[in-house]
């Protein structure tokens, strides 16, 4: 790996994990203190305005039903979701935020825009932009590797495919 | 079509709500009144306010509005528009 190659590599890894700190520190310092990030995530997948279907929340999350009926569970008795019937199918249930839920998300969404704004604020309009290009380039390319990895059989591809590099780049080398 | 809501009744509504979700003393309200700094509303008591505002009126309030409101008057300048458009 050369000199760039390392600091992107570091850089990534560490916007990450602070990312995820300063969350995290975020709501234990906050008011809601009951709820972890992953709840947090669970709540802004259902949105302040929605009546999801457990179907929809999933797919937003990336995670199987069963998965998220434990979350929604949890949420539900903390007081942040509520279950109802749809009114014009009753057979589906809908999941929604209570009031609390949609304090808790609102407040959450204003802190990764606070995030945002500071981020952006030392730099003029152009280099915003650019800046903006950038992550959004960053993101892209980070999607179609996640998209690698869609199914199981993609996976074992993958696998291999990064066992090929690596043999690839061990036989350049 | 129903009537408008006017900034009066608006206003009333926007009493009710501070004196009985989050128990301020409307004795101390005016139009003029700066809502973060006068109320002293940290971020919380905040979104609460808006987001029972939202409720009783069934409309959608984005932090953006929310960073422009200064005072009483502001809030129910902004309703009144976002209620009657």
């Amino acid at each position: 790996m050369n000199d760039r190659e390392q600091q992107m590599a570091e850089g990534l890894v560490s916007i990450f994990e602070k990312v995820l700190v300063a969350e995290e520190k975020s709501l234990q310092k906050g008011y809601f203190t009951k709820l972890s990030l992953a709840e947090m995530h669970t709540l802004d997948a259902i949105g302040p305005y929605d009546a999801r279907t457990m179907t929809e929340t999933a797919q937003i999350l990336g995670i199987t039903v069963g998965t998220l009926t434990v979350a929604i569970d949890r949420l539900v008795k903390k007081g942040f979701v509520e279950r109802k019937r749809d009114e014009a199918d009753k057979r589906v249930v809908r999941i929604s935020l209570t009031r609390d839920g949609k304090i808790a998300a609102r407040m959450h969404g204003k802190f990764h825009k606070v995030l945002a704004r500071h981020i952006l604020e030392p730099y003029d309009d152009k280099e915003q932009e650019l800046l903006l290009k950038l992550v959004e380039d960053v993101d892209e390319y980070l999607s179609t590797q996640v998209a690698r990895y869609d199914s199981e059989s993609q996976l074992r591809k993958t696998a291999q495919d990064v066992a090929n590099d690596v043999r690839r780049r061990k036989s350049d080398g | 079509m129903a009537d408008k809501v006017t900034k009066e009744q608006i206003y009333e509504k926007l009493l009710n709500i501070l004196s009985e979700d989050l128990s301020v003393d409307v004795e101390q309200i005016t139009p003029t009144l700066e809502i973060r700094d006068d109320l002293q509303f940290d971020s919380l008591e905040l979104y609460s306010f808006v987001i029972d505002v939202e409720d009783q009126y069934g409309i959608r309030i984005s932090d953006e509005q929310i960073d422009r409101v200064r005072t009483m008057n502001d809030l129910v300048d902004m309703v009144y528009e976002i209620v009657n458009k």
